[in-house]
């Protein structure tokens, strides 16, 4: 099987004259079937781009990006729109699920965009709620649920055109550790099924469920490191990157302190070990930072 | 079927949409409610008219023949009207004389000839407030040829030399000079002469802005008296006729047109009208106002518009963060397009609906407090229905384009 992702020195460039800035600067990176890809790397370093750009969002500025072994860049909007809608689930740290909506509407969106009938996509939606355990909240708001619950339901919506593709930018961002854990369990057990993911996080202790980590820095891939799941990446663990010392700290202070909390911390760990550590303050910065 | 499904999913999004924001949806559609509202409530008032003249026709007999002093309308070589003129009909009494009226009576195929003279005068009765009724001089035949019965007394004879000064008076004259339906044997002074009411005409079924006389709010004397009262200076009103044969109406026409411009050494100062022709110089008058109106109430229409594209533009950028979402979960262009086409159309339509509503109460208010009944017509809601969306996609697709143009990334960050 071929690779579902190959970019070729993508550069992407925003703005103009002086004020140009470079987000993806000649990146490479393969992607095959089946993988579970965590992307690391401070804030500014081109992730949400390089998922962009990956996600058909955005247009890579130079270079070349093979989408299922084919060229994306003469696609036009609307063949990049069905790509989107047939092959590629999203999930965006702010949920963006549609608030008028309800959460079984939410979730028969992309299929009502494909043009299957209201009674059919109604049922999809219904199976794919009971998969994420959201089977009871059917008929609720996203405004009256938990953050945990909007990302569950934000998970079923990207799931239900059976994606070959699952794009996650900072899918726990905004949660706190309970609902994390909850979320990429869930995005472990869809991997199981036979998806690719490929998500981003700042949280080394995520690196765990994944099997590969890609570290990201000014725009580049500095490191690309496979992993067994079920352990934090070396590198990630390490805290090995190449930026400032003190930059670095900030951005991990937080998860290294919460890593020398555990007991275990290279074992799964018990609830016990992570809740009292819950209000420490780095989770504030985190949460601050992955809304850039 | 998916489009239907679309479509459908469309409009229940645009009707949640409308629920959230009712009062700015209220406010949107008011210029397209206060066009509609318009527009139908004048062409269903000028419909309304159309159906009283047409009643009318049906009871005088549609082969009534009127003789018009003036110009009254502009044929073509064939006969037909192809113009009318306002003006020169009100303006040129005088021109048609007794002699006129002896042709008429003389021509062809006529089988009654009655003259209708206006005698100008002041009615004096007592306790009379507001202005003087008209004063017609007639022959005894204008029951007849009117196919009007008398409510009660009895018109004038043909020969009214012994006994001149009588009169027969219109329904409203009945109330207004004399406050009782019947006043049989009341008198009234006219030219300086004691008249007695010696019938009282059943209400005449008259149209309003007709170009004829209203019959009710007129007082009819015996024409042999008129001429005496004014020394055989009467100028004649119009001229009624029928012809002997229904079928022969057209020739009949034709023949007293031309013995009358025999008779004024070829100069047409005159109109013959059929009934059916007089329906078209009424409906003439009646179409060119309602367009006139109606023109004026569409501006409303396009103010409405402007105000649906107004809205939905803010809607747009509001709301670009949702089309962000949409376009990443596979929304193509031509979807949001539609989705936001859909929202200006459902305004605009309920708009137009909340429209057609409102002019059906006023429709009902004017039929129950005036004489008139404004008839609404299916047509005209249909119409209504059709501008109204019309308008909307009009409107709507310079908002909605910029929305499906927009580049999916752009819209994401817009939060």
């Amino acid at each position: 099987m071929g690779a579902i992702i190959k970019l070729e020195d993508v550069s992407k460039l925003y703005g103009f004259g002086d004020a140009t800035t470079l987000a993806l600067d000649e990146a490479s990176l393969t992607i095959e079937p089946n993988e579970f890809v965590a992307v690391m790397g401070p804030s500014g370093s081109g992730k949400s781009t390089l998922m962009n750009v990956i996600g058909l969002l955005d247009r890579p500025t130079h270079g070349q990006f093979l989408f299922n072994g084919r060229s994306v860049a003469r696609l036009s909007q609307n063949q990049r729109a069905k790509i989107r809608r047939d092959t590629i689930g999203f999930i965006f740290q702010s949920y963006n699920l549609l608030p008028r909506l309800t959460v079984l509407e939410n979730v028969a969106l992309p299929l009502a965009y494909k043009g299957v009938s209201l009674a059919h996509r109604t049922k999809l939606a219904s199976n794919m709620l009971e998969r994420v355990g959201m089977g009871d909240r059917e008929y609720f708001y996203p405004g009256q649920l938990s953050g945990g619950q909007v990302q569950c339901t934000a998970i079923a919506r990207a799931l239900v055109n059976d994606p070959k593709l699952i794009i996650a930018d900072e899918p726990t961002g905004n949660l706190d550790s309970a609902s994390s854990r909850l979320v990429m369990e869930l995005l472990g057990d869809i991997h199981k099924t036979g998806n690719t993911i490929l998500f981003v996080t700042h949280n080394p202790e995520l690196t765990r469920y994944a099997n590969r980590v890609v570290y990201m820095h000014d725009g580049g891939i500095v490191k690309d490191e496979q992993n067994v799941v079920g352990r934090v990446a070396k590198t990630a663990f390490k805290q090995m990157y190449t930026v400032p010392e003190t930059t670095a700290e900030d951005d991990l202070a937080g998860v290294s302190a919460l890593m020398k909390a555990l007991p275990h911390k290279e074992s799964s760990h018990g609830k016990a070990a992570v809740k009292p550590k819950k209000k420490s303050t780095p989770k504030a910065k985190k949460s601050k930072r992955g809304q850039k | 079927m998916t489009l239907r499904s679309t479509i459908r999913s469309n409009i229940k999004m645009a009707l949640s949409s409308v629920k959230s924001n009712k009062w700015r949806s209220f406010l949107t559609m008011l210029g397209i409610i206060i066009g509609i509202t318009s527009v139908v409530t004048v062409v269903s008032i000028g419909e309304g008219i159309k159906h009283q003249v047409n009643g009318q026709i049906s009871q005088l007999g549609s082969d009534l023949i009127t003789v018009r002093p003036g110009e009254l309308v502009q044929r073509d070589s064939s006969g037909s009207i192809n113009g009318v003129n306002f003006l020169q009909g009100s303006n040129s009494f005088g021109s048609l004389t007794q002699n006129d009226m002896n042709v008429v009576a003389k021509t062809k195929d006529v089988q009654q000839a009655v003259p209708l003279a206006l005698v100008n005068g002041v009615v004096k009765v007592e306790g009379l407030k507001g202005s003087s009724p008209l004063v017609l001089a007639t022959t005894s035949d204008l029951p007849k040829l009117l196919s009007q019965s008398i409510a009660g007394g009895s018109f004038f004879e043909s020969d009214t030399s012994a006994e001149p000064y009588v009169a027969v008076i219109g329904a409203n004259v009945a109330q207004k000079l004399f406050h009782q339906r019947m006043p049989l044997g009341s008198s009234f002074e006219f030219l300086g002469q004691q008249f007695f009411v010696q019938g009282v005409f059943n209400k005449f079924d008259t149209p309003p802005l007709s170009l004829s006389t209203d019959f009710n709010d007129t007082i009819f004397i015996p024409y042999t008296t008129a001429q005496m009262l004014t020394q055989n200076n009467t100028q004649l009103y119009e001229v009624l006729a029928k012809p002997t044969d229904p079928a022969q109406l057209g020739t009949v026409v034709k023949n007293i047109s031309d013995s009358l411009t025999n008779e004024h050494q070829g100069q047409q100062k005159f109109t013959v009208l059929r009934q059916d022709e007089g329906l078209a110089v009424t409906n003439n008058v009646l179409d060119l106002l309602t367009r006139l109106i109606a023109g004026i109430a569409a501006i409303s229409l396009l103010v409405g518009g402007i105000s649906i594209m107004d809205v939905m533009l803010v809607s747009v950028a509001e709301r670009m963060h949702e089309i962000g979402i949409r376009k990443a979960l596979g929304a193509t262009n031509r979807q949001i397009l539609t989705q936001f086409l859909t929202e200006a159309s459902v305004l605009s339509v309920l708009g137009g609906l909340i429209g057609v509503v409102v002019s059906l109460a006023i429709a009902f208010l004017i039929g129950s407090f005036s004489p008139l009944t404004p008839v609404v017509t299916w047509q005209i809601v249909l119409l209504a229905t059709g501008v109204s969306l019309v308008v909307g996609i009009i409107f709507g697709t310079a908002p909605a384009l910029k929305a499906a143009r927009k580049d999916p990334i752009d819209a994401l960050r817009n939060n």
